[in-house]
């Protein structure tokens, strides 16, 4: 189970890495820490003609402050925000979910913007990023641009990416005080993929929610007026108030058709809102 | 039992009492090397010239071939069936009546019968560079229809796997016992019930590095391998050569399981190989090949009717029961033990009166299966301790009363069961009760009445199993398969400054035999282990054995070991005696030394003088030497019985699907224990394997016959934080048939798990009214049973 | 080849390898290290774990080139570690291995819990060794053994490292390479494409594994997008990803499709049946294709069924796709990403057929249907009736 052959560049720095990007017209393929695209190498699944690596770029492993969000450069891996390496405003939220992912070995070269690139509907990134309301620069020799995650994952393994582009660097917003944090997800054993994730970001103070529910094969289902999840309203009650039917209608009408699957996706959202109550 | 232990130690056997002996909880010699990464296995074998192999794979499970297309640059670099000219079939036939064969051809000819079934070899510096020519042979396949259910296989009008059969059945077995008087019984329960398939996976895969010696004119195979002496014969028959030209080296193996118990197709091709081009080839089973390619197991279903009266007692068993055996039969066990076996097996530990069984062993699309741990046990457990606690609910009776009521007692010993097993000791009660006791039903059934503040449901569920190991040549030889055990052998030599070689035809994968025959020998010699070798794995070095599988290796070769070390002991006594001048009759072999009443003289002396110093010999000494070889069968064949009772707690969530198994005991009785510590890692491994059979692992196939699981990551196995620290108490009933009493554990830990966790999940959900036949028990299965029965309870509403 | 400078075990190492090589196969086969195993190479057993940069790294799916500079211990490394040496002991008294084979990489685990727990905590020492399998211990002696060298050293005073050590951002490993620049360090030319098979001959029937279902409006009569399911050509054109590489003839197509999902791509080429029933205003479309690169093939069909809307000005398009993939791509597990896939090339289908079949400004296409709206009434009155009359006389089939 080895790689079809390839040639592979380590730029100096971003333009560098851009402009190989740009001359590959999609034959090469970045990497960073390898953890989702190694295994698709050694199954002969990916045959890039050219690897990329970015691994070593300095200008992407920054993370800072800016304002009231925090700039995560996309080579910033799960065990940097694991271990506090990196500032945190969401109040523990991302170190929480990062200290999930996978195993130690995996998070110790795994990226935050390699996850998103891989916009795997199972992995932890899409759907707790969506739900703290992040937003995404991505970056060609045409210039940059940012999105919403939920604008970046486009379906199962695709995200808004256009050849040339890549992901530069992520902006968390900072979680309000009065923001109650839930993140839920059911795996079969520890640190395999989840098959159902809920994520919520609800505060109560202000009347507003972001539910998401992942890991359903597809795109997360992002809910950003959520009222209707919560009876019409979003108030301090609102464990109480959370609608099961409601998330249901969602997943049914996202084209989940299997009863128990639709349960599962449910009854884990609701362990996440109850988290996020408690 | 405490007394058992007292008098095994201080009479029985005096050494266990100095730490090193039968008895004695001894760390691992092996364990130093392999923690430093020292240890050898096949894919760390260096020889200069080697080259790799990649194989080109069916991707079909079912095709014809119609051409294979190798581009002109890779022309010499790719053989196929056409060239291996000569080599013969892989066959594995049955003696049983009906038994239809397969011929298993070591790269396709004509069709192909699986996804991953060999078409051609690819050689190559590197591997990676021989997986490139791999990838640029083209195969121009027909599709057949594939034929991935078993059951519908058994219909008429099913594709064929082998046309010349006419159907898909290599056996139909049928056994009865008078099942028409159990038909008036109160309570009857019918069921189906399914275990899925599986692959064995152990952390390290098969793999070979072949090699030809032109001096000796003698082709050398490593392989990763359990039985070395048998695939040396099965090679043999399929190359064409005398068994002294082949010599079959298994280094440092990375677990079995069974996995590594057959001859493989790759083996014979690389053997073939290695031949023609005169140097070295390798070729390392990845794990893709080895989930999608290699061999599976466990994939069973039953139907399945359990008589019994109203106060529990078992009236009669009557089951239809289906193997899926997949393409071909493999060699030695061939396609049939497995389902056949379950005929002979079901009944367990249990008496009943009446009893029917009819098999199929069916061929399909698929891998062929191998006797994983506990072979057709972990099935038939599944089938009939699930059974017994539907039998418990309709008789309004706790699970453990139902089992108590039936099992086997102890005054019953030596019993014949129903289908003429002979169960050699124990008290399987006891177990029983051990383990109710241990699990505290009590306490669990006052715990479901409160309910769970999160939701959950807590179930417990228990079950109970025998295992026959070391089966002897009057069990196999009635198979009629190419491999039946007779006399084990051992070869134990004193080298000349004392130390003590042992030459054993069985193999070691985990299971310490470097540290557990030390520990029998030293029991019989008094050498210190340190100065003990095990010599295993090595046909040119290693006296004829069948190897190891079916729990065998303590028993057997525990066993040839102590008459070897006996008949070398009774030598050295001798010489001893005339060192010491006294008549042989007055000195006796204790804790390494021959003693009399005016002295006594070391092992070491004896043996130094006896290879470095003959002139010191008497002219009259025995020449028979220190360098024994004997053979050892226990005084009856037909095997040891351990068995075990298990128990477990569960927590079950219904609304995500997910079972925590909060508490698990185990009371296992497996005879005198050489190395309690190495007895306790292979129960508590086993019970590891359980939980994979019980709740995770599935290779599950879709009408085209392509295998789904194809990564770790979809092919689950149980990590740490999956497995709990499970609680063992031990019973020690000696076999009365084996030397010291010992019986084979090494499959138990896995047959009893999956019976257990299912029922204990079903305790847990029953008031919901579901009820989950089928393993693994995966959060999709438990969602879709709970959502149903609400359905049901809806509608009734 | 390209030359790769590292340190192993403490040792400057200079050595060429094929970029494609990985760690554990650097170590392995040009180091001679074969402590480190490889059991699955798909970064899940966690047998190659090594530390790389002093933390515990996958080495098999990390690759020996992405290393350079960066600073490796192998199991062969750690014969004198502290650390190290206590689990040795701790793992024989406890009897925490039998095969061996997971042995080195749960050691470099275990050393790294051992560094970084506060405590002999023994849940989360089973979470932390949950990317490492063992077959056979069932881990009990496992999480024995280190547990009581935690204990130990927590006991001496020994304060744990949250962090493992690791100080620097980003991947470890990374950071410390040469960059290339803008010099080339090309690996062998990738292979040229296996040469493609011929087009099948035959296209058999099959029952596909997986049916999509989807159904969608066309603001276009029956007829005519009944039509427009008559120009191959032009469906070919609005399938995603599809080229024909022969002229169509009316019951046979070839062509090659495209798909991609995420990185994963693949190329199918084959040929199609057609088939179509003007009464019924229905058809259908199989086929079937090989991807030779990934030894996958697919067959795969398109039913369809036009119905009349807003009394036949618009059409409602009921089509079922059903599809069979073998071969690698089939058995990567996963099948709902795959089906999401399927799902949006089906809407993506839907999508460019309303913009062909429109060609037009959309304002002059809404007029027309409302202009024509009683003919198409009237031709579909006539098509049912003719349909009923076939049906009737138990002929069906093509005209």
């Amino acid at each position: 189970m080895k790689p079809a052959p390839f040639s592979y560049e380590r730029p100096r720095d971003l333009n560098a890495a851009l402009s190989m990007l740009a001359a590959s017209s999609g034959s090469a393929k970045i990497i960073a820490g390898g953890q989702s695209l190694g295994p698709m190498l050694n199954l002969r699944l990916v045959q890039p003609k050219l690897i990329v690596d970015i691994s070593s770029l300095a200008e992407l492993k920054r993370a800072e402050v800016s304002g009231s969000e925090l700039v995560l450069g996309a080579l910033v891996t799960h065990a940097d925000i694991e271990d506090g390496r990196t500032a945190d405003v969401t109040r523990g939220a991302m170190r929480g979910v990062a200290a999930n992912i996978a195993y130690r070995a995996v998070r110790n070269r795994g990226t935050i913007g390699g996850s998103l690139s891989h916009a795997d509907p199972a992995a932890d990134w899409i759907s707790s990023l969506a739900a703290l309301g992040a937003r995404v620069t991505l970056r060609s020799l045409a210039g940059a641009r940012t999105m919403a995650i939920e604008a970046f994952v486009v379906g199962a393994l695709e995200s808004a990416l256009h050849t040339g582009e890549i992901v530069e660097a992520i902006h968390v917003p900072a979680r309000a005080a009065s923001a109650h944090w839930g993140y839920a997800k059911s795996c079969r054993k520890t640190g395999e993929f989840a098959h159902a994730i809920g994520a919520v970001l609800v505060d109560p103070a202000a009347g507003s929610a972001r539910i998401v529910i992942g890991a359903i094969d597809t795109t997360p289902i992002v809910v950003t007026e959520a009222a209707e999840l919560f009876g019409g309203r979003i108030a301090a009650d609102y464990k109480q108030r959370f609608d099961i039917s409601v998330a249901d209608a969602l997943l049914a009408k996202a084209g989940i058709d299997d009863a128990a699957q639709r349960h599962i996706h449910v009854s884990v959202l609701k362990r996440a809102v109850l988290e996020a109550a408690a | 039992m405490k007394e058992g232990a007292e008098l095994r130690n201080e009479r029985e056997f005096p050494h266990g009492k100095s730490g090193q002996g039968v008895g004695a909880r001894l760390p691992r010699k092996e364990d130093d090397r392999l923690m430093r990464g020292r240890g050898q296995y096949v894919a760390d074998i260096r020889l200069a010239g080697l080259q790799d192999v990649a194989f080109v794979r069916s991707p079909l499970a079912h095709a014809r071939i119609r051409g294979i297309h190798v581009p002109e640059r890779y022309r010499g670099s790719v053989f196929t069936a056409a060239d291996l000219v000569g080599i013969k079939p892989i066959r594995a036939v049955s003696g049983l009546p009906g038994f239809k064969i397969s011929e298993q051809p070591v790269l396709a000819t004509g069709k192909v019968r699986q996804v991953g079934e060999l078409v051609a070899m690819c050689l190559a510096p590197t591997r990676a560079e021989a997986e490139d020519i791999a990838a640029s042979v083209t195969l121009d396949l027909e599709e057949l229809p594939a034929v991935y259910d078993m059951l519908k296989a058994r219909e008429p009008g099913s594709g064929l796997v082998h046309e010349h059969w006419g159907d898909n059945v290599f056996l139909e077995t049928n056994y009865e016992v008078d099942i028409s008087a159990a038909l008036d019984a109160p309570i009857k329960v019918t069921r189906e019930i399914s275990t899925a398939r599986q692959c064995m996976s152990p952390l390290e895969g098969r793999g070979v590095v072949a090699t030809f010696d032109r001096r000796l004119d003698q082709l050398t195979l490593h392989s990763a391998a359990q039985m070395p002496h048998i695939t040396r014969s099965g090679l043999a028959e399929c190359l064409g050569m005398e068994e002294g030209q082949i010599r079959v080296i298994s280094p440092d193996v990375g677990g079995g399981f069974g996995h590594k118990g057959i001859l493989l197709p790759e083996e014979v091709c690389l053997s073939w190989l290695t031949m023609q081009r005169g140097h070295p080839v390798r070729w390392i089973e990845d794990r893709r090949e080895h989930l999608v390619a290699s061999s599976n197991c466990r994939e069973h279903h039953y139907k399945i009717t359990v008589y019994a009266d109203r106060d529990g007692t078992l009236r009669g068993i009557d089951c239809e029961a289906t193997v899926d055996s997949g393409a071909y039969s493999s060699y030695p066990f061939s396609a049939c033990l497995e389902a056949a076996q379950v005929a002979s097996i079901l009944p367990g530990p249990y008496t009943t009166p009446a009893y029917r069984c009819r098999t199929f062993s069916v061929a399909t699309n698929k891998c062929p299966i191998l006797p994983y741990r506990g072979v057709a046990r972990t099935g038939v457990c599944f089938a009939l301790e699930l059974m017994l606690d539907l039998v418990a609910a309709e008789a309004g009776l706790e699970p453990g009363e139902v089992r108590l009521r039936n099992l086997v007692r102890p005054e019953q010993m030596p019993f014949d069961n129903i289908t003429k097993k002979h169960f050699d000791s124990g008290d399987y009660p006891e177990a029983m009760r051990r383990a109710l006791a241990a699990i505290d039903i009590d306490s669990i059934r006052a715990k479901q009445k409160q309910g769970e503040a999160d939701g959950r449901r807590i179930g417990v569920g228990v079950s109970i199993y025998c295992e026959q190991a070391a089966h002897g040549t009057s069990v196999y030889s009635g198979w009629g398969i190419p491999m039946v055990p007779g006399h084990e052998q051992a070869s134990a030599r004193l080298t000349p400054d004392g130390g003590l070689e042992l030459r054993v035809g069985v193999h070691s994968h985990g299971q310490g035999m470097e540290t557990t025959l030390a520990q029998v020998a030293h029991e019989m010699l008094g050498i210190d282990v340190g100065k003990i070798r095990i010599i295993l794995g090595d046909t040119a070095m290693t006296p004829y054995s069948t190897g190891t599988w079916g729990s065998r290796s303590m028993v057997m070769a525990g066993g040839a070991v102590a008459t070897a070390c006996r008949e070398l002991g009774e030598r050295a006594r001798r010489i001893g005696a005339k060192l010491l001048q006294h008549d042989p009759a007055s000195v006796v072999l204790q804790n390494g030394e021959v003693r009399g009443v005016n002295g006594s003289v070391s092992i070491q002396t004896i043996a130094h003088t006896w290879y470095r110093r003959p002139q010191e010999l008497p002219a009259d000494v025995d020449p028979g030497g220190l360098e024994v070889t004997q053979g050892y069968k226990p005084v009856r064949d037909s095997g040891t019985f351990s068995y075990a009772a298990h128990a477990a707690v569960v927590a079950v969530d219904p609304d995500l699907g997910e079972v925590e198994i909060l508490d698990y005991v185990i009371v296992e009785d497996g005879g005198v224990l050489v190395n309690p510590l190495v007895v306790d890692g292979q129960i508590y491994g086993g019970l590891a394997q359980g939980i994979g059979t019980a709740l995770y692992e599935e290779m599950p196939f879709d009408a085209s016959g392509q295998p789904l699981a194809t990564t770790l990551a979809d092919y689950l196995l149980p990590g740490p934080t999956e497995v709990p620290a499970a609680r063992l108490d031990h019973m020690e009933t000696p076999s009365p048939y084996t030397q010291f009493g010992v019986k084979g554990i090494g499959e138990g830990g896995a047959i009893a798990p999956p019976a257990a966790i299912a029922n204990a999940v079903n305790d847990a959900l029953r008031p919901l009214g579901v009820e989950l036949m089928q393993s693994p028990i995966t959060p999709h299965r438990v969602v879709e049973a709970v959502l149903a029965a609400r359905a049901t309870e809806r509608s009734a509403a | 080849m390209t030359t790769i400078a590292l340190q192993v075990n403490r040792r400057a190492v200079e050595v060429s390898a094929e970029p494609r090589t990985s760690l554990a196969d650097f170590v392995r086969d040009k180091l001679d290290l074969t402590g480190t195993h490889l059991g699955c190479e798909h970064g899940v057993c966690g047998a190659c774990t090594v530390l790389l940069d002093g933390v515990p790294a996958r080495s098999c799916i990390t690759y020996a080139v992405a290393c350079a500079g960066a600073d490796i211990t192998t199991i062969e490394g750690l014969d004198e570690d502290e650390i190290t040496t206590e689990l040795r002991a701790a793992f024989t008294r406890e009897h925490a291995l039998q095969c061996g084979y997971c042995t080195p990489g749960m050691l470099v685990s275990a050393r790294d819990l051992v560094l970084r727990l506060p405590d002999a905590d023994e849940r989360r020492i089973r979470v932390g060794l949950s990317g490492n399998l063992c077959r056979c211990t069932g881990y009990v002696g496992i999480v024995r053994a280190v547990q009581s060298v935690i204990e130990a050293r927590r006991a001496r005073n020994i304060a744990p490292q949250a962090d493992g050590g690791r100080t620097s951002l980003g991947p470890a490993g990374s950071g410390r390479a040469i960059s290339s620049g803008d010099e080339s360090r090309s690996a062998r030319q990738a292979l040229a494409p296996a040469s493609a098979g011929a087009a099948p001959v035959r296209i058999p029937d099959f029952t596909p594994a997986t049916v999509l279902d989807q159904r969608f409006r066309l603001p276009h009569a029956p007829a005519k997008v009944f039509a427009m399911f008559d120009d191959i050509a032009g469906i070919a054109s609005c399938l995603p990803g599809v080229s024909l590489t022969a002229p169509p003839r009316p019951e046979r197509v070839e062509g090659l499709i495209s798909v991609r999902l995420g990185p994963i791509a693949a190329s199918f080429e084959g040929a199609a049946r057609v088939e179509r029933d003007p009464a019924t205003l229905s058809g259908r479309i199989v086929g079937i294709g090989t991807d030779p690169r990934s030894h996958s093939a697919t067959q795969g069909e398109i039913r369809y069924r036009l119905l009349p809307l807003d009394g036949g000005a618009a059409t409602a398009v009921e089509l079922a796709i059903g599809y069979t993939l073998t071969g690698m791509l089939a058995q990567v597990g996963r099948p709902g990403l795959v089906r999401d896939l399927a799902r949006r090339l089906v809407a993506e289908f839907a999508k460019n057929l309303d913009r062909h079949m429109s060609g037009a400004p959309s304002e002059q296409v809404a007029a027309a249907e409302l202009s024509g709206w009683s003919i198409v009434a009237d031709v579909l009155r006539a098509r049912l009736a003719r349909m009923f009359g076939r049906v009737f006389t138990g002929k069906g089939g093509a005209e």
